[in-house]
């Protein structure tokens, strides 16, 4: 017989604390009466008995054999033939680096890991299991505890937010699935409810918390060279909080301010006119418990020109789009843009065309033909009808949908998921789609030639989708997990802020190890290129309020050994029954009325 | 204001009653009770020879008549009773509680005194507690007396250590006239001292009576079971002891016995013996259980 608790077994050294109530009981009680005449004798009779001073009640051994019971089933006794099963599973989320005092959440939950391990038998076999990037086993299965220590010691915590799991389910369902008897997790989550066989062991306490949630630098305008740099800021704790919030270029201080933030309150702090630099990175200086999210990083959109490719059979009416400054606007025919190779547009205008698989770049299609890979032609109306507009949208914001009259109109039905930003009574005039990186929107009318200040609304929308495809380039920050597109065009080299460096390979697009936050550099030869990587889950920067676990009551799991450990409510019950029913029938030593007090009245 | 048990009825057939004595005695002004002496009642006593100065309507005619002799009838006299009520007031009575025991006792106490007051007899009201606390009221007579009993009974607060025969012969003391003694107590002391203490009345000429007074607690007591340190509520004295349900029925079995041994005493000596137990009804005990000893005529 093992124990999977076997630290509860140290109670058995409590278990004389029951002889206090006993001894305590000895002390007599004090009862006035009124002659002790016809008592003497009684007297001299329970002196004279050589046991009497070390009576109990046969009560009192039945209540010590069920709290024996009882600690015998804290301590969880296995019959087994088979090794115990366990599973350790640790939170690994980026929360867990919060430190608490000197020492790491994570650091505390390993030593929990070490504890339970330690005292495991050697017949025990162990699963170890981390939360992030998702719910996984880390190592072979059934390790021995000697090899799950020495696992443990190489795990560390990644910058990476939970998903959002229901721990109480997955932990059942882990249960069940792979016949765990214990499973253990190691998390900085509070818990709630019983799980039986799941035994969450909550590490860190509630902490104050300073974050920056958000960090961009973008340019003014397609059309600027400016930069500018917005910043989030957001307190989680409940008291104001004080810091100085400094932006860094390649490491060299640019701009820096000393703040001060409500509690439970954002801010955003804004910085303009520094010089341009690859990478920026704006720092938080403040004394709270997690690090990690008082500095990110951001690089800056590319300073070359918003360069545009139009496939038109009316080359003229894209061609008016150099009216605008800054943009490089280049147009060929439909049938040019198949032997094409095009690879330094940021956009591509299909105008009355259509590609026949989506482009690996953003991309404008307007009216396209029946033949596209985006949408199916509605029906035609003309002049159309404006019915309905997402607001507020980069898309549709300054635009009088009063005045907005385009000549001739077709509705749009997306073939996939698409987001309808302009509808008429026949259904959307203009869709956007996001997929794999890029943007694309479809209009079901004609916003060219651009007119300028004569046709008014619909030079500010097309102003608009110029600035959305604009904010879609380059210089966008990744959060921690998600997938980099890295767009190469021979075989290179990804380094990632922890020095790790894969080899990239020319047909591969996606690099999906960011647990990290930092830069990432991809180096293609003489070419490099930055990625800036950041924590972006607010859940685990709110230290002060973390989500509970909810645990769920096993059910229909007779067969298993933690049957005999569902007993132990009902076996404490049984316990304070047994010490209520021996209070009633053993009064305690307090002077009864009628018998002392009483007789004075 | 009586006591709440005195009710007008309970009164007027307390009224009715009268104490019986089984002594002849000496009382200081005619009344309804033989007295030794030779006096002018309707009940025969005996006949005198004639002595010149005699009487001549006491002359026996049919015994001249016969013999030739002159006889004078001899009457017996009838005189009042003074009656003496020993209320035991030491520790012991006031458990429970005064109110539970020593209350109820005065209460017959006082019933008892209202049957004599009635008669236009004497009572006189003797506490017994510790020889420098006894007390004594002074004769009372007449019924509209019983505000002075009660007032005296309600002064008085059980207290002390009983002793009853010295307790008694303090009183006796100051006794002049035979008369009828009634004890209250729960006699809860050995057989020997209450037999020392009631041969002390008898030896005074008294016609004793002894109510007994117990507590329900007394006769069946409710202690916890376990571990007791048992206070006794006169001597402060201190026993310890296991509480059990044996216990409990063995201690009945001797309060049994101490009783019977009073009682068979009493009834050797002559003297009146009844058990009041003290949460009984009072009407109930004076007007059915002291009727049945023959307390009353």
């Amino acid at each position: 017989m093992e124990f999977l608790n076997p630290a509860a077994l140290y109670a058995f050294f409590g278990l004389p604390l029951l002889l206090i109530p006993y001894l305590m009981r000895r002390t007599p009680r004090r009862v006035v009466f009124s002659s002790l005449l016809l008592l003497q004798e009684f007297s001299f009779r329970r002196e004279g008995r050589p046991w009497g001073r070390l009576r109990v009640p046969p009560i009192f051994f039945l209540q010590l054999l069920f709290l024996s019971l009882l600690i015998l089933v804290l301590g969880e006794p296995v019959l087994s033939v088979h090794p115990i099963k366990i599973a350790i599973i640790l939170d690994n989320s980026a929360s867990m680096q919060a430190l608490e005092g000197q020492r790491s959440r994570f650091a505390m939950a390993l030593d929990e890991a070490r504890d339970l391990l330690s005292s495991s038998s050697p017949r025990t076999r162990v699963d170890l299991f981390l939360t992030v990037p998702r719910l996984e086993r880390v190592g072979k299965d059934a390790l021995t505890p000697t090899e799950a220590l020495t696992l443990i010691s190489g795990l560390r915590p990644y910058d990476l937010g939970e998903a959002a799991v229901d721990y109480g389910e997955e932990l059942l369902r882990l249960k069940r699935e792979k016949g765990y008897e214990r499973i253990f997790f190691l998390t900085d989550h509070p818990v709630r409810g019983q799980g039986g066989a799941i035994k969450v062991v909550s590490v860190g306490r509630s902490k104050e918390n300073l974050a920056i949630t958000s960090f961009h630098v973008t340019k003014h305008s397609f059309g600027s060279s400016q930069l500018q740099a917005r910043v989030e800021i957001t307190n989680f704790s409940p008291r104001e909080g004080r810091f100085r919030l400094s932006l860094k270029g390649e490491g060299k201080v640019l701009s820096a301010g000393t703040h001060t933030l409500a509690p439970r309150n954002s801010m955003t702090a804004s910085f303009e006119g520094f010089p341009f630099h690859p990478y920026y990175e704006v720092e938080l200086e403040v004394s709270d418990a997690l690090a990690l999210d008082n500095r990110r990083l951001a690089v800056p959109p590319a300073s070359k020109e918003f360069k545009i490719l139009g496939i038109s059979p009316r080359p003229e009416a894209v061609h008016s789009l150099r009216l605008i400054p800054g943009l490089g606007v280049d147009v060929i025919s439909p049938g040019a843009y198949e032997k094409s190779k095009d690879e330094e547009h940021s956009l591509q205008i299909f105008h009355f065309s259509a590609p026949s698989q989506l482009p690996q770049s953003h991309a404008l299609l307007v009216l396209p033909p029946r033949e596209n890979p985006l949408v199916a032609q509605g029906r035609a109306v003309s002049p159309p009808v404006i019915s309905a507009w997402r607001e507020p949208h980069p898309l549709t914001r300054y635009v009088n949908f009063a005045l907005f009259r385009p000549v001739y109109a077709r509705s749009l039905k997306p073939l996939s998921f698409a987001d309808s930003i302009i509808e008429g009574p026949e259904g959307p005039l203009v869709i956007a789609v996001e997929h794999g990186g890029f943007r694309y929107l479809v209009l079901g009318f004609d916003p060219f030639p651009y007119l300028g200040r004569e046709n008014l609304p619909m030079s500010i929308f097309t102003m608009n989708f110029l600035e959305w495809f604009y904010q879609g380039l380059g210089g966008s920050v990744t959060a921690t997990g998600e997938p980099l597109q890295v767009r190469v065009q021979e075989d290179g080299v990804l380094a990632t802020p922890k020095g790790d460096k894969f080899p990239i390979r020319k047909d591969s697009s996606l690099f999906s190890q960011t647990f990290f936050q930092g830069l990432y550099q991809v180096v293609q030869g003489d070419r490099q290129a930055l990625f800036a990587v950041n924590l972006q889950n607010v859940k685990e920067s709110d230290l002060s309020n973390p989500v509970p676990i909810d645990l769920k009551e096993e059910t229909g799991n007779s067969g298993s050994p933690s049957l005999l450990f569902s007993l132990w409510p009902y076996l404490l019950l049984l316990s304070v029954l047994l010490l209520v029913l021996e209070w009633f029938v053993n009064p305690p030593a307090t002077e009864r009325s009628s018998g002392s007090s009483g007789a004075r009245l | 204001m009586l006591p709440a048990p005195f009710t007008p009825d309970f009164l007027s057939r307390l009224e009715a009653l009268r104490l019986k004595t089984r002594r002849e005695v000496l009382g200081s002004r005619p009344g309804s009770y033989s007295s030794p002496r030779r006096g002018t009642s309707l009940e025969f006593a005996d006949y005198r020879r004639y002595s010149p100065g005699d009487d001549i309507r006491y002359l026996d005619w049919g015994i001249f008549a016969r013999s030739d002799r002159l006889y004078v009838k001899l009457f017996r006299e009838e005189v009042d009773l003074f009656v003496y009520l020993f209320i035991d007031a030491s520790g012991s009575m006031a458990f429970p509680s005064p109110k539970e025991k020593f209350s109820p006792a005065c209460q017959v106490a006082l019933a008892l005194a209202y049957v004599v007051l009635a008669n236009h007899d004497h009572v006189k009201l003797h506490i017994l507690q510790t020889a420098s606390t006894s007390s004594a009221s002074p004769f009372y007579r007449g019924r509209h007396r019983i505000m002075d009993c009660i007032d005296f009974a309600s002064s008085i607060s059980p207290k002390g250590v009983l002793e009853l025969a010295p307790a008694l012969g303090e009183h006796l003391r100051r006794i002049r006239r035979p008369g009828k003694a009634i004890l209250l107590s729960d006699l809860l002391m050995p057989v020997s001292s209450c037999q020392s203490g009631l041969n002390l009345l008898r030896a005074f000429n008294l016609d004793i009576s002894v109510i007994q007074v117990l507590s329900r607690q007394e006769l069946d007591p409710s202690f916890p079971r376990g571990s007791l340190a048992l206070l006794d509520s006169e001597s402060q004295a201190e026993l310890r002891l296991q509480w059990s349900p044996g216990l409990h029925s063995e201690y009945q079995e001797r309060l049994g016995r101490h009783n019977r041994e009073l009682r068979s005493f009493c009834h050797q000596s002559g003297i009146h013996y009844s058990l009041f137990v003290a949460d009984q009804q009072l009407s109930e005990f004076v007007l059915g259980t002291l009727p049945a000893i023959g307390l009353f005529k």
